[in-house]
């Protein structure tokens, strides 16, 4: 296609635009990471931007040596991998049901799940009820209340309609039941979409932030999230670091930077594997709206 | 009465037929059953209850009685709140920072996506989008700090400003700034990851109408507004009615992380003071009827614009 000359500039100023912007999206955490690797007195003073100053791995080591920041770490690694294992499988079990022509509650029941996106509970009566089951102050209280998310199941329920039900009646034939139908077969067969959901509960599982604060008062349960806020928000629990310490390699500054950075590299890692899957995902569950 | 009578034992009769073929549907697909079961006590569970539990916001209700003890006070909860100076600004605050997102952040990823739309050389559009999906899946707690370090006195900004011989704010603790924190934090990692759904709906536009408008002489800029554009607009309008349906909903892990008792004045929205009034304090009716107040208004706003939309066949039902 020829551009005339309005169209070739428009062009340029377009790709520095987006140049420029797409930068600022990465540009704040490679700075973070520079001041983490800097002395304290250079971050203090406004000298780092994108490369170290006074190079030093202080503050680093003070942060690996952590055993409350590593504690967290684990809780969060736990309600990750066991939250997301459990949130595949009910949503799956829950999917497949609704994707069956024979099944003759399908509607009712699917009307009833969809219907809890567009009417919420109210906070309180969420945490009460949270409360009362018994899950106050239990690592389960970051998984089981948000076990199944509705847009998820309702992208699987989608994927195992378009499977063709050919495939139904040879299992038949074989003398499967529905248990290995579902298992055997058509989880063979939805692959990508399981991966698709899988990284959707897996991110939301490692950004678990609101359900530990509603739900855990024993810091010791505390998942990467929320002991990061107290980090942020407690100076306390930084300065008073320091002092024992006697060590003024480091300080709030860069310790703050480490620890956005040590909790953002695990996402950074998974991403070029996590965007295979999520565009797909983002496009399948938005056409269900 | 005759025919009432055989109005009601058909409908008996039907009742009966249908429970039969449930019972015979249950008995031949058990498995199927089983299998929903966990699922449905999860719904009944951590969504229904709940949501019947709200009828604490007519209660005065007190822990130890459970909601059949507790006395019923009617609408005085709600007609408390209106006398009561605290949720006006909460009320303003969370109105105008949802006001301000509607403006400012919901357009964005629609140019954004018409933007990255006319990039012709793949790798660089392919290099630029992954950038802009990443900070999507940072969490708020992330991003606060993010935010909080950048603005900080020591801060990047801060040093940016000193370099043109500015003096440094302290950003994250003056009222006239925190707004606009919010908004510009809000589209920093949102809006890449809401041009998906839009690249989605224009790759679908058929090239053909590309193609008679290159013959009838239209420039890339007019076919943007005459054929992507219009094309787009039932898109948009979905979307937009999502999100007016959820108007005074912010995101309680956003304003969470960014706030700080300087900026409550400005920033204390409905879901930040639920959360103080009532998990740490025990106001249980009082938040409640806060949180139903918030959704009835949704709920209106969503009826309102869906009729509006309707007009112009458009609507979500």
């Amino acid at each position: 296609m020829k551009l005339s000359i309005g169209e070739k500039v428009f062009q340029a100023f377009n790709y520095i635009l987006l140049i420029v912007l797409a930068s600022t999206m990465i540009a704040p955490l490679l700075h973070l990471l520079a001041v983490s690797f800097s002395s304290p007195i250079a971050a203090d003073t406004k000298e780092v931007f994108l490369i170290p100053v006074d190079f030093t791995l202080a503050t680093w080591k003070h942060i690996l040596q952590n055993e409350v920041l590593w504690r967290a770490f684990g809780v969060t690694v736990f309600i990750t991998v066991v939250g997301t294992f459990l949130s595949m499988l009910f949503t799956v079990l829950t999917a497949f049901p609704l994707s069956r022509k024979e099944f003759m509650l399908r509607k009712p029941i699917m009307l009833i799940m969809v219907l809890t996106m567009i009417f919420n509970a109210p906070m309180i009566p969420f945490f009460l009820t949270v409360r009362e089951v018994g899950l106050m102050d239990s690592i389960w209280s970051l998984i089981i209340p948000g076990l199944i998310s509705t847009f998820n199941m309702v992208i699987v329920r989608t994927f195992f309609m378009n499977i063709p039900k050919d495939l139904d009646d040879a299992a038949r034939i074989d003398g499967c039941n529905e248990f290995r139908l579902l298992f055997q077969i058509y989880l063979q067969l939805s692959k990508p979409v399981l991966a698709t959901i899988g990284l959707f509960y897996a991110v939301g599982y490692w950004n678990t932030f609101k359900t530990a604060v509603l739900f855990l008062r024993n810091p010791d349960l505390w998942p990467l999230q929320m002991r990061l806020r107290a980090f942020f928000t407690s100076e306390e629990e930084m300065a008073a670091v320091d002092l024992i310490m006697g060590d003024f390699d480091f300080n709030t500054t860069t310790l703050k930077a480490a620890t956005i950075i040590f909790a953002t590299i695990p996402i950074v890692i998974v991403y070029p594997y996590l965007q295979k899957y999520f565009v797909k995902g983002a496009v399948l569950g938005s056409l269900k709206e | 009465m005759e025919e009432q009578a055989k109005v009601l034992a058909q409908n008996k009769s039907r009742k009966q037929l249908l429970s039969n073929r449930l019972v015979k549907n249950i008995r031949k697909h058990w498995v199927l059953y089983l299998m929903i079961l966990p699922g449905i006590i999860y719904y009944i569970v951590f969504k229904y209850i709940p949501l019947l539990g709200s009828v604490i916001a007519f209660q005065d209700y007190q822990i130890f009685n459970g909601i059949a003890g507790s006395p019923w006070v009617g609408l005085d909860n709600f007609i408390h709140l209106l006398n009561y100076e605290d949720f006006h600004e909460v009320l303003r605050n969370t109105a105008l920072i949802a006001l301000y997102q509607l403006i400012f952040q919901f357009p964005a990823p629609i140019i954004l996506a018409l933007l990255f739309n006319e990039v012709r050389i793949l790798i660089l559009k392919k290099t630029v989008q992954s950038l802009f999906y990443l900070p999507h899946f940072l969490s708020w707690v992330v991003v606060g700090g993010i935010v909080f370090e950048l603005l900080a006195n020591q801060g990047i900004v801060n040093a940016i400003r000193e370099m043109f011989g500015y003096a440094p704010i302290l950003f994250m603790q003056e009222e006239a700034y925190f707004r606009t924190i919010v908004v510009i934090s809000g589209i920093w990692k949102e809006v890449g990851w809401g041009t998906i759904i839009y690249l989605a709906a224009i790759t679908a536009i058929n090239p053909s109408l590309y193609e008679a408008a290159v013959i009838d002489g239209a420039n890339r800029f007019k076919q943007t507004i005459y054929i992507t554009l219009p094309l787009l607009l039932p898109t948009i309008t979905v979307l937009f009615l999502l999100n007016i349906g959820n108007f005074l909903e912010l995101g309680f892990d956003q304003i969470f992380n960014l706030l700080t008792p300087m900026t409550y004045s400005v920033g204390d929205i409905i879901e930040t003071y639920v959360y103080r009034a009532g998990v740490l304090q025990g106001q249980y009716s009082l938040t409640t009827a806060i949180g139903l107040f918030q959704s009835v208004i949704g709920f209106a706003l969503l009826w309102i614009f869906n009729r509006l939309a309707r007009k112009s066949e458009q609507g979500l039902w």
